[in-house]
Order: structure tokens, then C-alpha cells, then sequence
């Protein structure tokens, strides 16, 4: 946990700046307009939109990997040398978006690039207003508890249409070619970045 | 306003914020260290997950599973290795240039031994072509963007919005109820069948009736995308297209499922024409495409 103590100092440091500005502020103001605003209390409303503006920035960094496994690679491109390896459950940081590719630093403390569609920002949800706030990690989490449509299901699934080949459908799931593979596919091709300039 | 107010208010505020977050996961690690907090995912997955769009990955994985069994259950599998491994490699390296190049299991795809001719993919990016429709295609560039329709239909997830949202919502209330990791054989049964009908839902339009004409021109614009990304003349797609124009409304498989020909023409080559730039046929491809398909009967 010590990232969510680092957020958290983080957040109390900023908190400690802005409320710093915040007398400032208040003291430039002139004396009526000063006592309009003691009166209205309703005045500190900024602070509760900053912590909750703060605490969704903080938190909309982390990322959850939705796919079985991808790698963690080296440049933002597949055929990029692998640094690690990162699978379905496992959260990363996000540090940097780059067209469709999101920098991200692994729980180990590797830094590479994952494509955007292998991963899920991980949202902060609030109770109160669960009703109003949609999370994209939903999904996600019902993986996590082990619900939804899974191998269980299709047991039970299979067992009630025996008939149904999924001998062939585990051959078909056989057929994976490496990135260095389709990297050298492109070069042939003259496909990608190996193209001819259009 | 009084200091101590202010404090007040950021203490509540802090507190209502931290202590209200359900679910909160720091920094890099691995979601299933905590275990204790599955429940509360569970409690809240009843109110959250409500249209296909929450169907997860690894859930579309699965139905993609059992739709590819239903379709191999009607068409019978090509054993030339070497073919579907070629068909994989262009499948694959056009999966890179599309708006979803990762899956949860990745793309795969089968050559169907029939001279129906036809192209189908079930969710999570099962891909079928059939004989019939391969040897229609002359050259890579055909192909490529055949298999960049495909996986269009895969990106904006049409088999899956193909499902009934009745069935979703009875799904999804059904998985939201409980918070056991394994289900009981009445909570698995009812999901077994809602499951079974989440199936019938999408082969029905799959291999029966076809994709709603809209998913099909969405499907033709983003192979046009998908192939100018990658380097393959978007043309392939009209060209094919063009050979369907004299046979259309002659037989099962394409012809019962997808919009006319001519009409998706028109389309596509508006399409084409909006693109920046167009890449063109190489010979460097129709000769391993010339190679790959020889002996093709």
C-alpha cells in the first residue's frame, strides 16, 4: 500500500497549497464582499469540487488488464522487444497516452507500453452517488469475483449439447503467430511501416 | 468563513470521499490480492452493468467460444495447416492497424471447407472464411479487407449487441444476487440458459438473417480504414464485392446475410474517397497470396 499513502500525502500537499491561496484570495477581497462571502457558505463549494477533481485524477491512473495476457513492451509498437508480462486482473499506472498506446509502470517496477484495448481505467466509485456514476472496471470486477459467463457456465453449456465440437474451436485458438512473425510478414509485404510512402 | 469550518469541511469531505470509495485499488498490483472486496463488486454489479457494452472481455471470450462451436457445428473445418496459418498471418497483422487489436484470448482465424461462399466472426474475434468465398479473392489486398470487415464487426462488438437486453438484464440481476465465487446448480441453470439464448440470439443473425444493414456499412467503412492503415489498397474490398454483383440472390451463406452488393459498392467507394491517401496492390503480396492459394480445390 504504499501508493495509496504517496496519493494520499499528495493530495494533503495540494490540499495545504490551495487552501493557502485560499486565504490569500480571501484577504485581497474587499471588506463587504469579504463579509457577502463569510455570509454564503456555500463559498467553499470550490474546495469540495478540487478534492473530488483531485481524487479522480489521482485515481483514473490506474489501469486493469482485461485480456488474458499481453507484454508489456519496449516501444509502442507489437513486434517492440518484451520487457514483462501482465495478465487479466493485474492493475498497472498509467503514465503517459500515446496514439492508442498507454505508457504504464507494472507492480514490479518495469516501465513499457501496452495497447490501449488491453486495458481498463481503474475509476474511483462513490457510494452516494453510485446511481449517477458509471465505472468502466465494472466489468471488470465481476471477472474479478469470478461471475459472469465463464468456464462454469459453458460446462454447463457443453454438457447439455454434447454435439457441439469445441475440439476444433481449442485447434482454431492454436493458430498464434508471434509479433516477430507478423513483423517480418509486414517487411515482405511492404506493409506498416515498411510500406511505400503514400 | 471561520478556519475551523474550513477544516471541517475538508475533514467531511476527505473522510465522505475515502471512506465512501467501495472499491479503490492503488498504484500496480494484482486486483485478486484482494479477495475481501470481490463481494462489494458483486453487491454493486447488480446496479452497474446494464447493456452489452458491459459484457467484459472475458465473458464476450466465452460466448465467442460457443458461437464458434455452433458454427463449426454447421460448416466442416479446412485441414490445410499451411492456409489457415496464412490466413492468420494476415488476419493477425491487420488486427494490429484495427481500433481493437487486443481481445481477450486474441484473433483466430479457420478456413470452412465449403464452396458456400461466406465470412463470419463470432465475439472476441473467432474468424471464419469459407473455400467458396477464398477463391473468389485474386489477390492479398481481397483478402485483407475481407478479413478487416470481419474484424470491424469485432471491434464494434455487433455479435454482441445482437443479444436480447431482456436477457442481459435477467443475466446480469442473476450475477449481481450473489456473492458466491461458484454458483449453485438452480443459479448455474438459469444462467445456462440464458446463456443458451444469448446464442441463439446472435447465430440467428450471424448465419441466418444477417447483421442489421447498418452494422454491415460500418463493418465495409472500417475495412476501408483498417486496410489504408496497414498498406492494403481498400479497392480489394470493392473488387470483391464486384464479383457477388452478378451472383446476388443466387444461394445461402453471404447472399442471405448481407445487404446488395451494388449498394455496398456505392458505399465503400465513397468511403475510398475520403481517404487522405491510397495505398496500392503490390506485387510482392499477390505473389504469396498467388503461392498460398495454389492447390486450393
Amino acid at each position: 500500500m504504499p501508493s495509496i499513502l504517496t496519493q494520499f500525502r499528495a493530495s494533503l500537499s495540494l490540499l495545504l497549497k490551495y487552501r493557502a491561496l485560499w486565504y490569500i484570495y480571501g484577504g485581497c477581497r474587499p471588506r463587504d464582499i469579504q463579509e457577502v462571502l463569510m455570509k454564503k457558505r456555500r463559498a467553499f463549494l470550490p474546495f469540495v469540487f478540487l478534492l473530488i477533481a483531485l481524487v479522480s485524477v489521482l485515481l483514473a491512473e490506474t489501469l486493469v488488464i482485461q485480456i488474458q495476457k499481453t507484454a508489456v513492451r519496449k516501444e509502442p509498437k507489437f513486434y517492440a522487444a518484451t520487457l514483462a508480462e501482465v495478465k487479466s486482473g493485474d492493475t498497472v499506472e498509467k503514465l503517459e497516452d500515446q496514439d492508442g498506446w498507454f505508457k504504464v509502470k507494472t507492480a514490479g517496477g518495469i516501465v513499457g507500453w501496452i495497447h490501449s484495448s488491453a486495458a481498463t481505467p481503474k475509476k474511483v466509485r462513490l457510494k452516494a452517488l453510485d446511481n449517477a456514476l458509471r465505472t468502466d472496471a465494472s466489468a471488470a470486477e465481476v471477472t474479478l469475483a469470478g461471475k459472469g459467463f465463464n468456464k462454469q457456465v459453458e460446462e454447463g453449456y457443453r454438457a447439455k449439447n454434447p454435439e457441439l465440437n469445441f475440439t476444433l474451436v481449442e485447434k482454431m485458438l492454436k493458430y498464434r503467430l508471434s509479433p516477430s512473425e507478423i513483423e517480418a510478414f509486414l517487411k515482405r509485404g511492404k506493409l506498416g511501416e515498411f510500406g511505400r510512402p503514400q | 468563513m471561520k478556519k475551523r469550518d474550513v477544516f471541517t469541511t475538508i475533514a467531511a469531505v476527505l473522510i465522505l470521499l475515502m471512506g465512501g470509495c467501495s472499491m479503490i485499488e492503488e498504484g500496480a498490483g494484482k486486483l485478486s490480492d484482494v479477495v475481501g472486496k470481490a463481494d462489494s463488486a458483486v453487491q454493486t454489479a447488480k446496479t452497474i452493468r446494464r447493456t452489452f457494452g458491459d459484457i467484459s472481455e472475458e465473458e464476450e471470450y466465452y460466448i465467442g467460444r460457443s458461437v464458434a462451436a455452433l458454427v463449426l457445428s454447421r460448416y466442416p473445418a479446412s485441414q490445410n495447416e499451411s492456409l489457415n496459418t496464412y490466413l492468420n498471418t494476415v488476419g493477425q497483422a491487420v488486427a494490429y492497424y484495427s481500433d481493437r487489436p487486443e481481445t481477450y484470448a486474441g484473433y483466430h482465424f479457420l478456413l470452412l471447407d465449403t464452396d458456400e461462399v461466406n465470412a463470419l466472426s463470432a465475439p472476441g474475434g473467432f474468424i471464419f472464411i469459407t473455400k467458396g468465398l477464398l477463391k473468389r479473392c485474386r489477390n492479398e489486398e481481397m483478402l485483407g479487407c475481407i478479413l478487416a470487415h470481419e474484424i470491424g464487426h469485432v471491434t464494434s462488438k455487433h455479435g454482441l449487441r445482437a443479444i436480447k437486453n431482456s436477457r442481459l438484464i435477467e443475466a446480469f440481476q442473476l450475477l449481481g444476487e450473489s456473492a458466491l465465487e461458484k454458483y449453485g446448480s438452480g443459479e448455474l441453470n438459469s444462467l445456462v440458459n440464458i446463456f443458451d439464448g444469448a446464442l441463439n440470439d446472435i447465430t440467428e443473425k450471424l448465419i441466418e438473417k444477417g447483421y442489421d444493414r447498418k452494422y454491415e456499412y460500418e463493418a465495409d467503412a472500417l475495412a476501408v480504414l483498417y486496410a489504408a492503415r496497414i498498406g492494403y489498397d481498400p479497392q480489394g474490398l470493392t473488387d470483391f464485392l464486384q464479383t457477388m454483383v452478378k451472383d446476388e440472390g443466387t444461394g445461402p451463406g453471404w447472399f442471405s446475410t448481407h445487404p446488395a452488393a451494388s449498394d455496398r459498392i456505392k458505399r465503400a467507394e465513397g468511403t475510398i474517397r475520403s481517404l487522405a491517401s491510397r495505398p496500392a496492390e503490390e506485387a510482392a503480396r499477390t505473389n504469396r497470396f498467388a503461392q498460398a492459394v495454389r492447390g486450393l480445390k
